[in-house]
């Protein structure tokens, strides 16, 4: 994240190297949301959360029932962008090695040849993630955090853009594990994406019979620009009064959770925001950009005691009683 | 009860330690200063007191020194001994005033109604100044209260160390002798000690005094509006003839008091006539404390039983039979009365002066008989009369305020330089006084001592400044005197018919020689008096004024009473013997002229506000007076104005109103141009304003834009998209890489004429 400095970087009129104009981004943002939306009916919102999630350099989480269409968004936003896209079903017996990748030894040459994981991705979805033990849980946690990943001493970079799309089921808790909290707090957004009403399923359904649009879904751009995307969206100017509100409503679930927002939460929020704001054709964050991004980008964060006050309930208060700068 | 709690203090140190005596620095010197100031507010009142009888030195010491013992004992001894401590202290200094007053100790205990009748009369309104002992009476009072006022506070105790304070000012403004001024300054004063106290105590900053200016604001403009508080001593109970501004007023108002005022006038009503073998001066008050501005009659008078004391030497008596023409709050006699008898004598009562005076006034018809002595002593036996005056006199006729001034007494000194024998000193400054100055009714009341005022700066002046003056330098030769007021002999009507007017009206002097008794000395020239006093009167004819003359006096003319007016042409000369022995110098008034009927035609005619009407009487005069008071007026409805408009300010920082003001305001106006960004921010903040007034105002939670969006605008209301322009301009401002200066201009221009619209007049006009 950028910090509110006056830096002569201004992506509106000049963009620096690597950068766009803020205007191009815009552009390219409805047009992956207007690509993704030709396979997946509705969910306007979430289509519009996992873009910024991605230019903000967030991973998600989903959060629902199976069938409702969690891998096809993942899949879709992957091929729009041209990127990598790769998926780990996990299992209760998955071992982190089959996330990561193992050395194998080549017989021919002699030596141990490292076979890639299906972590070596730019967009990768982890389905059920919370069906597979916290120990193979924990190998996604150094890859989400630090885009690299450690196999028997020797360290890898993760390709650029590197964005996880977990999902998780929500149907069968007695046969899942609870994500590491930590883990939790490294996802920028939690989603749901619920049932579509029945208009949506009926175009849905009209859609899937015969080709499955997915399949001739074609990219809207490449990766190189998704790169230079992201690079605008750091540079999004976040103002004080904007970053003492986000700082407020952190403040305000640590004084009314068991565990409130962490700062990565808050720098999460920044971050959202300046995607946000960048898709509003902004080069400037505003408080309504916080305000959209802080019920995805908080909940998940926030530890209640109490049964029927969950980190939604937390953060709408936050939003209702901190007063705007 | 010293020694007790002497002997207890070494042990109780430390369980006595003061209440509190460390707290918010500024706030308990303000707390401090408001009890010092409730003290010095009665310890003034009393100070003025001291000033006129004595005693200013040995007040200050007194109140000094309990300062001093207060705050040394604060920390030394419990509330409970300090107030055990203050009302011994009190104890004594009331012995000692009954002590001093001639009252044996015995007897106080044994006559305890007679002391409450007297705390009564105190607090009813009997000034502190008509005590006998007023000085010795105020050092004992003054003890109790400094103390135990400034030992609570010291200790931290305002709330309870008010009470004292406040016990003793409010006691004072019942006596009346507190006066509006001094009274609201204790009062604010101990409202300050209070509030600042409890500021001190809550740990609050003097910011939060807020609500006390308001208070005091509420406290001044009441009570200089609205009279509760009685200022001055309750007025005259059975008020004297004559309209407010003529000389009788002046000189007579107030059974216990006169008062010296500027100009007055003359009134040539008839009040009584008398038939007397004599024509004498016609006594109606006495009076001996003199404050530098007025004349206080000191002692309560007691009910007529009689018989009245006589002088101690020889004397002529006298008979006369007085009867009022009209209603009388007075009883003249001609001095020094012996009985008196009639009807009114049932409610007569008799100063300690030897005075009668009716309770209730005398009617119309009403009349006495007086029998009095007339001294009948020679200049001679005057003269060798000596001066061995007893006690009781010399204590009481001797009084000077204490700011006498030195240059007066050297004055004095040079005037009576040539004179051996108290009778020499008195006839010589009532010759100076004659010859030095003049007679006019139209002077203006001086500032200050009014006899050092008189016989140092003025030329002129009527009986009272004359009267005034000769006391003051008899007083300050060591020859007890007194002032004394009344009316002259009167237009003889006939053989033994006296009658006597307003414009009679005269003070006078009394002068003690031992063992003859009190000698009148009249200091005030004869001729000028008795001039404008024929004038007065015969326009008073000429005018028709049907009770200027009773029915025997209508076809005298005036002449013949010309003679009688003058004090000294009275023929009742071997009455009076101080004045022969001083012939007056100025001659009898020119009859002649006075009876000519052209003289008199011109003199109306040409000079008709002269005298003719008292309301007309110096027109330039009163010109000069109202705008005086017009000046005084402005300077205190100023003032007031002023307490109003801080306490007005303070209640709006109070309840915020200022601000919202300010803002009222500042959705129609833009103001002054700041940087681009603040003019964007600021022209979004009317905006704001306006929309508040049209629809809702923004949640503190609510962004800009959300609230903008959130409002059911139409393009009808007049709030079209160049609201969002001011949104967007707002936001660049705020949180982006800020406006230029035509995009906040533009803003402006926007937000002026959406106020324009929404302007209560303007818009509808549209």
């Amino acid at each position: 994240m950028t910090d509110a400095n006056p830096t002569p970087e201004r992506s509106t009129d000049s963009p620096a190297d690597g950068a766009l104009r803020i205007s191009t981004v815009e552009r390219l943002c409805e047009e992956i949301e207007t690509n993704v939306s030709s396979v997946i009916v509705g969910h306007d919102e979430v289509i519009e959360h996992v873009i910024t999630a991605v230019l903000g350099r967030g991973h998600v989480l989903l959060d629902d029932v199976p069938g409702v269409g969690k891998t096809m968004l993942a899949r879709s936003i992957a091929t729009s962008v041209d990127c990598t896209f790769s998926r780990v079903q996990f299992t209760p017996d998955l071992l982190p090695s089959d996330v990561t990748g193992v050395n194998v030894f080549n017989q021919k040459t002699r030596e141990f040849e490292f076979q890639s994981g299906p972590v070596f991705g730019n967009i990768v979805l982890g389905d059920e993630i919370n069906r597979a033990p916290p120990k193979t849980q924990a190998a996604l946690l150094e890859a989400m955090e630090e885009e690299q990943v450690t196999t028997d001493g020797t360290t890898r970079d993760l390709p650029t853009p590197f964005t996880v799309i977990a999902t998780q089921n929500a149907v069968e808790p007695n046969r899942t594990y609870d994500l590491p909290f930590a883990e939790v707090d490294r996802f920028m957004k939690k989603l749901h994406l619920g049932y579509p009403t029945p208009d949506e399923e009926a175009e849905l359904l009209g859609r899937t019979v015969g080709d499955h649009p997915i399949d001739s879904l074609e990219a809207v751009t490449d990766r190189e620009t998704l790169v230079a995307a992201r690079e605008t969206v750091s540079t999004v100017q976040v103002a004080a009064p904007v970053r003492t509100y986000a700082a407020r409503l952190a403040a305000y679930t640590r004084e009314h959770a068991h565990i409130g927002v962490s700062p990565r939460g808050t720098i999460s929020l920044l971050r959202a925001a300046q995607a946000r704001a960048v898709t509003n054709g902004r080069d400037y964050a505003i408080p309504d950009d916080v305000q959209i991004e802080a019920p995805v980008v908080l909940s998940h964060r926030i530890k209640t005691d109490g049964r029927d006050r969950d980190g939604t309930a937390v953060v709408e208060d936050a939003l209702e009683r901190v007063p705007v700068e | 009860m010293s020694t007790e709690s002497s002997s207890h203090t070494g042990q109780r140190t430390e369980s006595v330690g003061p209440d509190r005596l460390v707290g918010t620095d500024g706030v308990r010197l303000l707390a401090l200063a408001c009890v010092l100031v409730l003290t010095g507010s009665y310890v003034a009142v009393l100070y003025d007191i001291t000033q006129v009888v004595g005693g200013s030195r040995s007040l200050f010491a007194l109140v000094g020194l309990m300062l001093l013992a207060a705050t040394v004992l604060a920390r030394v001894i419990r509330p409970r001994t300090a107030g055990v401590l203050a009302l011994s202290a009190a104890g004594v200094g009331f012995a000692y005033y009954l002590t001093s007053a001639g009252v044996e100790l015995g007897v106080v205990f044994s006559s305890t109604d007679a002391l409450l009748s007297d705390t009564v009369a105190l607090a009813t309104g009997l000034p502190l100044l008509r005590m006998v002992q007023a000085g010795i009476w105020t050092l004992g009072f003054a003890p109790a209260p400094v103390f135990l006022s400034w030992y609570l506070a010291v200790r931290g105790r305002y709330g309870l160390g008010v009470v004292p304070g406040g016990a003793a000012l409010g006691f004072l403004v019942l006596t009346g002798d507190a006066g509006t001024i001094v009274t609201l300054t204790g009062i604010l004063a101990a409202i300050g000690a209070i509030a600042f106290g409890d500021l001190e105590r809550r740990g609050g900053s003097i910011g939060q005094a807020d609500l006390l200016a308001v208070l005091f604001a509420v406290t001044i403009v009441l009570s200089l509006s609205v009279t509760v508080v009685p200022g001055q001593p309750t007025g005259p109970t059975h008020l004297v003839q004559g309209e407010p501004g003529t000389l009788e007023a002046t000189i007579d108002s107030a059974p216990e008091r006169s008062g010296i005022s500027g100009q007055v006038d003359l009134s040539p009503e008839v009040r009584f006539t008398v038939e007397a073998d004599r024509g004498t001066y016609w006594r109606t008050g006495v009076y001996d404390r003199f404050t530098g501005d007025e004349w206080i009659r000191t002692g309560q008078s007691h009910q007529y039983d009689g018989r009245l004391s006589n002088p101690p030497g020889t004397y002529d008596t006298v008979e006369q039979t007085v009867t009022a023409e009209t209603r009388l709050g007075i009883m003249p006699v001609t001095p020094q009365p012996l009985s008196v008898d009639g009807d009114v004598t049932r409610d007569t009562t008799v100063s300690r002066h030897g005075q009668p005076r009716p309770e209730s006034p005398l009617e119309q018809g009403d009349s006495y008989t007086v029998e009095s002595a007339i001294i009948d002593s020679s200049p001679a036996e005057l003269r060798t009369a000596g001066t061995d005056y007893p006690d009781e006199i010399t204590e009481r006729y001797l009084q000077m305020p204490e700011d006498s001034s030195s240059e007066f007494a050297d004055r004095t000194a040079e005037i009576t330089a040539g004179t051996d024998t108290p009778y020499e000193t008195a006839t010589e400054i009532e010759r100076h006084l004659r010859t030095s100055k003049d007679y006019s009714l139209e002077v203006s009341q001086p500032a200050g001592n009014v006899a050092e005022e008189f016989l140092l700066g003025m030329d002129e002046g009527y009986c009272v400044y004359f009267a005034t003056t000769m006391t003051q330098m008899l007083r300050e030769e060591g020859i007890p005197a007194r002032y004394v007021t009344g009316y002259t002999t009167g237009q003889q009507i006939g053989d033994d018919e006296y009658v006597v007017r307003g414009l009679d009206a005269h003070s006078w002097v009394e002068v003690y020689f031992p063992d003859h008794g009190w000698v009148k000395f009249d200091p005030t020239p004869g001729g000028g008096r008795a001039d404008v006093h024929t004038d007065r009167l015969q326009e008073a004819r000429a005018n028709g004024n049907e009770a200027a003359d009773t029915e025997d006096s209508e076809d005298v003319p005036i002449d013949d009473g010309d003679g009688s007016d003058s004090p000294d042409s009275d023929p009742a000369g071997p009455d009076d013997p101080p004045s022969d022995p001083t012939p007056p110098d100025e001659t009898e008034p020119d009859n002649g002229s006075t009876d000519d009927p052209d003289s008199n035609g011109t003199d109306n005619g040409t000079d008709p506000t002269d005298a003719g009407d008292p309301a007309v009487g110096g027109t330039s005069d009163t010109d000069e007076t109202l705008s005086e008071r017009l000046v005084t007026v402005v300077r205190e409805t100023g003032a007031i104005g002023l307490v109003l408009l801080v306490g007005l300010a303070a209640g709006a920082r109070r309840t915020g109103a200022a601000t919202r003001l300010r803002r009222g305001i500042g959705r129609y106006w833009h103001g002054f141009r700041a940087d681009p960004d603040r003019d964007a921010e600021r022209a979004f903040d009317r905006l704001e304003g306006l929309l508040a007034r049209r629809y809702r105002p923004r949640r503190p939670s609510e962004s800009a834009r959300a609230y903008v969006t959130s409002l059911p605008t139409t393009d009808a209301d007049g709030f079209d998209s160049r609201v969002w322009r001011v949104l967007e301009y707002y936001e660049r401002a705020t949180y982006g890489d800020g406006v230029s200066r035509s995009e906040a201009d533009e803003a402006i221009a926007i937000v002026d004429d959406l106020a324009r619209n929404q302007l209560p007049i303007v818009g509808r006009l549209r």
